[in-house]
């Protein structure tokens, strides 16, 4: 998602949305707009073994 | 006398930044290149349509400060971007049309251009890409 900055491009605050032939990289370059864009967290992995897991016996 | 004129004042967008306060001038030319068809039995030369080769050439006032023109153009220079212009700044209707490049490249821009005494200005010109005309 992006947040426009600059009023050239729209009201201060609200969402741009971009079309397919924007140069997005260079709005956010020039100033114009934020992107609220975070990075991903990725899913925990827990590995340690539950007390109550059962073993595995071949 | 002229029934109907109209005074310059048209709207310029470029890559959706509105920059219409720092230009003072805009030719939107649509072309194509014009194929030879004649054939035996022709009296008179004629042509078809080949590929578009559209043009905009604007002149914009430079600016440094934040979100202006130099910081709108910057980074679209050696890429293709969209450009939009209207007749005026008006809601768009058949009698305001946008006409629109998609994907017309900016090969050249030039970063400085200071005179004594005058207000710096810049002429540039965004070559190629697909022309559509739209009136709603």
């Amino acid at each position: 998602m992006y947040t426009i900055i600059s009023s050239r491009i729209g009201t201060p605050g609200d969402v741009f949305t971009p079309t397919d032939d924007t140069n997005v990289d260079a709005l956010i370059e020039g100033g114009f707009i934020s992107s609220d864009k975070s990075a991903a967290k990725s899913a925990k992995t827990n590995t340690t073994k539950a007390p109550d897991a059962p073993s595995i016996e071949e | 006398m002229a029934t109907s004129t109209y005074l310059s004042n048209p709207s310029v967008t470029v890559n959706s930044v509105d920059l219409t306060d720092q230009c003072h001038a805009a030719t939107l030319t649509v072309k194509y290149d014009a194929l030879e068809s004649t054939a035996f039995g022709g009296t008179s030369r004629v042509y078809t349509a080949g590929l578009g080769d559209h043009e905009l050439t604007v002149e914009f006032y430079m600016s440094y400060a934040a979100s202006e023109t130099y910081a709108t153009l910057a980074s679209l220079v050696g890429t293709a971007t969209t450009v939009v212009v209207k007749p005026t700044a008006s809601a768009v209707s058949a009698l305001n049309p946008s006409m629109t490049l998609v994907g017309t490249f900016l090969e050249a821009l030039p970063v400085l251009d200071a005179k004594l005494g005058e207000l710096s200005s810049i002429s540039l010109t965004f070559k190629g890409g697909t022309y559509a005309a739209a009136s709603s």
